[in-house]
């Protein structure tokens, strides 16, 4: 068993756990452990852009942050603290500016400023973007400053669980992938930032590793969930292999037709259109859909060819090549056929009432990104918010840290003790595994997948989250048979994807649990048995946790109000 | 009947002894050589180690030699695998190069699609090599700006023309594939084309100061730099985001700073 000690260690190495590493690392020995190279990240993925009102557009002059915290608030139908949205976009300019400086190559305007696209759900054009790959040109920069500066790196290192002394975070096992080595990380301050975790469902634009395995660690050790049952199904991903076309080609005036060419939208949101918050959209399409209103019973089409093909070229190129390589389509020629898919998780690793931005009720575990819930996006995300949480919390958590110094830290005889249970734990599940005459893997993996997206998806009822539930509790079962060969460890990635999909199920589970609990819609949990919104009962945030005979149990936290008035939404 | 296809893939579990398996994967209209690789993970064999992450040729990692021609597996569509490899193999060969893993048995050309690791690099296993010296290559370059990090508006302007002048090299995905090319093969030393490629992102930012632009042109300059290219040009091929490290290295780096180096 090798041990590695830290003061901090962070876990995942996209935009937040790069942001929080670059802060974390001028004053603590600190290291930042990530399955996959730091550039392999799911961040890289975003196109679209990140929101700040730096007003650089004419008709962007009267935009504040004050005004983007109402447009987040709003989106989010009222659901997200209003002090940590409002905080996020007072931060925002600065978090632009900052990417900025260190190099990010941002689409400009004629007088050399960044450009800025309109966006769903926005009151003004708000998006500064890198053509339509700004994921990329961000996550880049932020690794490169990573180099600047020697953050270090543990790459190829899987978190396994987390460990805990009394009610203090004291460290966490992985398992060094190259090798198949288990390792101990010892730190004081442990931040996950592992992502989200789309692929609890099958069709979705997430890589295939955002599988929350920050999440169902921190839920193995006592760390509830809070509002997952608030899922982000995208309008646009491409019909097939649901990658996702950006909310900016629909910004830049892409269109959305139907079978009987009619732009559907008028129907849904008749001022809004087709910028009108995602969860608007993706329920229209999917109406049009059961309609009978779908090209093949399956897509409706965005259509681009009115664009010409020089704006495209420039600004949607990425959007262009996605659609030739993996649909054989050019945008510039021939509308792009697209169906809603799953895509964020406004839910989360919950957070501390009360507490600082980021903190858990486990002392020394932080979190933030889409593994958290901290809570800004509430039931709806606008785009071009989730780049920007990562970057602004990323440096408001580290500097947080940075003041409150390191605590003290228990005996070496008691960390080992600890140590050792877990590393025993771990020995024992895949010495198991190879053992058992189970189930693989993978069909436990796509009835999972199957049945989220069938039962818990865009329209939800009661009836069919009843089924989901059981399912995923059979699934749970079936688990404890599963069989995969674990005898050689090294690059064993039928062990890894068994690890992910451990973690999977939990959250698949509370999912379904919360969001038959939720008898309302709001947001993007819509059902069809409580079509209303209703405050009086459910303007509170889920909070799921497991008890020690592994049932679920479900409480609620208030959401933060008291900038904003709770109203209608409407667009 | 069920359409299949069949696979030869290299199989070496890092201690030298390589052996090619056969698998035969149902497929259908949409799939990938990733996808294929998933299903025979999933179904025949779960010790098969290859990398993995986006699917959507934006993230870089599975990088692989696919019937003798570097290619993205995600980016590779089983029904018009020709189509995709046909050009690229053909350039390849006119220069008269083969990447060659270990003795392929009777391999079917017809019908097998064969699986090899990316060329030019050090095998863990299977179809997994040893990145460590390309992340290596790349942190020598000094990719990265240097300037303090501003809180203020407005931000340091830049035209759009001057940030089109890099657009193309910003986007390398670093996924490796350009290492196919011969002069890495020969000489472990050679920064490579991506490297250089990010470094020319940097070199003809606009906004980069001026003693960090300095640094990184030297050290490009290097005799393991850009004089080492010998305009192969298999980068520019092999590339699967149309970065053109091959274009970057001669028809800008190499008429820019060749002789501004001699002459220092």
């Amino acid at each position: 068993m090798r041990l590695e000690e830290f003061d901090a260690v962070i876990v995942g190495a996209g935009l937040s756990g790069l942001r929080a590493g670059l802060e974390l690392s001028e004053k603590y020995n600190t290291a930042i452990i990530s399955k996959v190279y730091p550039v392999r990240s799911h961040s890289i993925n975003a196109q679209g852009g990140i929101n700040a009102a730096l007003g650089n557009l004419e008709e962007g002059k009267q935009d504040s942050p004050r005004t983007h915290a109402y447009d987040t608030v709003k989106g989010a139908d009222f659901l997200a603290d209003q002090n940590i949205a409002m905080l996020m976009c007072e931060e925002a300019p600065k978090t632009v500016l900052e990417f900025e400086s260190m190099g990010t190559p941002f689409s400009r305007l004629e007088n050399g400023l960044i450009n800025q696209r309109p966006f769903g759900g926005a009151g003004f054009p708000r998006t500064c973007f890198a053509g339509d790959r700004t994921g990329h040109a961000l996550l880049h920069t932020l690794f490169e400053q990573c180099v600047r500066f020697n953050v270090r790196f543990f790459n190829e290192y899987f978190l396994i669980d987390l460990l805990k002394v009394e009610n203090n975070v004291t460290g966490l096992i992985a398992l060094d992938i190259r090798n198949g080595e288990l390792v101990i990380f010892r730190a004081s301050y442990v931040i996950l930032a592992t992502g989200g975790f789309g692929r609890i469902y099958k069709r979705s634009t997430n890589s295939v590793i955002n599988t929350g395995d920050g999440v169902g660690a921190a839920f193995r050790i006592g760390v509830p969930m809070e509002d997952c049952e608030f899922v982000q199904f995208h309008p646009t991903t491409l019909f097939g292999s649901n990658i996702l076309i950006t909310e900016g080609a629909r910004g830049e005036g892409g269109l959305l037709y139907n079978n009987k060419h009619e732009r559907f939208m008028s129907k849904y949101a008749p001022e809004a259109m087709e910028l009108a918050p995602r969860d608007i959209v993706a329920r229209a399409i999917d109406t049009e859909v059961l309609e009978g209103n779908a090209f093949e019973d399956e897509y409706v089409n965005l259509d681009l060819t009115h664009l010409g093909a020089d704006l495209i070229n420039k600004k949607l190129p990425g959007i262009r090549e996605i659609s030739m390589h993996f649909a054989g389509i050019d945008p510039i020629e021939e509308p792009i056929p697209i169906q809603p898919g799953q895509h964020y998780s406004m839910g989360g690793i919950a957070t501390k009432y009360k507490g600082d931005v980021g903190e858990t009720d486990l002392n020394g575990l932080w979190v933030l990104g889409e593994c958290s819930c901290l809570s800004v996006h509430g039931a709806n995300r606008l785009g071009g918010n989730s780049l920007l949480e990562t970057a602004v919390f990323g440096r408001i958590i580290g500097k947080k840290l940075k003041e409150r110094g390191l605590a003290k830290s228990f005996s070496k005889s008691m960390l080992k003790e600890v140590e050792e249970r877990a590393f025993n734990k771990v020995e024992q599940l895949f010495s198991k595994w190879q053992n058992n005459e189970g189930k693989k893997p993978v069909e436990i993996r796509d009835e999972m997948g199957t049945i989220m997206n069938s039962n818990v998806g865009v329209f939800r009822n009661e009836k069919d989250m009843e089924v989901a539930l059981d399912t995923i509790r059979r699934l749970q079962k079936d688990f404890k048979e599963v069989h995969v060969d674990t005898s050689d460890r090294k690059f064993n990635y039928g062990l890894i994807r068994t690890l992910e999909l451990r973690s999977m199920l939990d959250i698949a589970e509370v999912t379904a649990y919360a969001a038959l609990w939720r008898k309302e819609s709001r947001g993007a949990h819509y059902r069809d048995d409580f079509n209303k919104r209703d405050d009086k009962n459910f303007l509170v945030h889920s909070i799921v946790s497991r008890e020690k005979d592994g049932q679920l149990v479900l409480k609620t936290k208030p959401v933060i109000l008291g900038i904003f008035e709770v109203k209608e939404r409407e667009y | 009947m069920e359409k299949t296809q069949k696979f030869l893939i290299y199989r070496n579990p890092g201690n030298g002894t390589v052996r090619y398996d056969r698998f035969e994967v149902p497929i259908e209209k949409g799939m990938d050589v990733l996808d294929a690789l998933f299903y025979i993970q999933d179904h025949l064999d779960s010790t098969l180690a290859f990398r993995y992450a986006c699917r959507g040729a934006v993230c870089g990692s599975c990088g692989m030699t696919i019937n003798k021609v570097p290619m993205l597996a995600c980016k590779t569509q089983i029904l018009s695998i020709n189509d995709i490899i046909e050009p690229i193999d053909k350039f390849i060969k006119n220069k008269n190069i083969e990447f060659v893993y270990g003795e392929v048995p009777s391999w079917d050309k017809k019908h097998e699609i064969l699986i090899e690791p990316a060329p030019n690099m050090r095998v863990i296993k299977d179809l997994v090599v040893d990145l460590e010296i390309f992340w290596k290559h790349f942190r020598e370059i000094g990719p990265h700006f240097t300037r303090e990090w501003n809180y203020k508006q407005p931000e340091s302007k830049q035209t759009p023309e001057q940030m089109e002048r890099i657009e193309r090299y910003v986007y390398c995905i670093l996924c490796g594939l350009c290492w196919a090319c011969p002069i890495n093969n020969k000489n472990p030393n050679y920064l490579g084309p991506a490297q250089l490629a990010k470094a020319s992102r940097f070199i003809y930012d606009s906004r980069i100061q001026q003693k960090q632009r300095e640094s990184i042109i030297s050290r490009v300059m290097k005799e393991d730099g850009v004089p080492s290219c010998e305009r192969f040009f298999i980068c520019n091929q092999v590339c699967p985001k149309n970065v053109m490290p091959g274009t970057a290295i001669n028809m800008e780096l190499r008429k820019d700073f060749v002789n501004q180096n001699e002459k220092s």
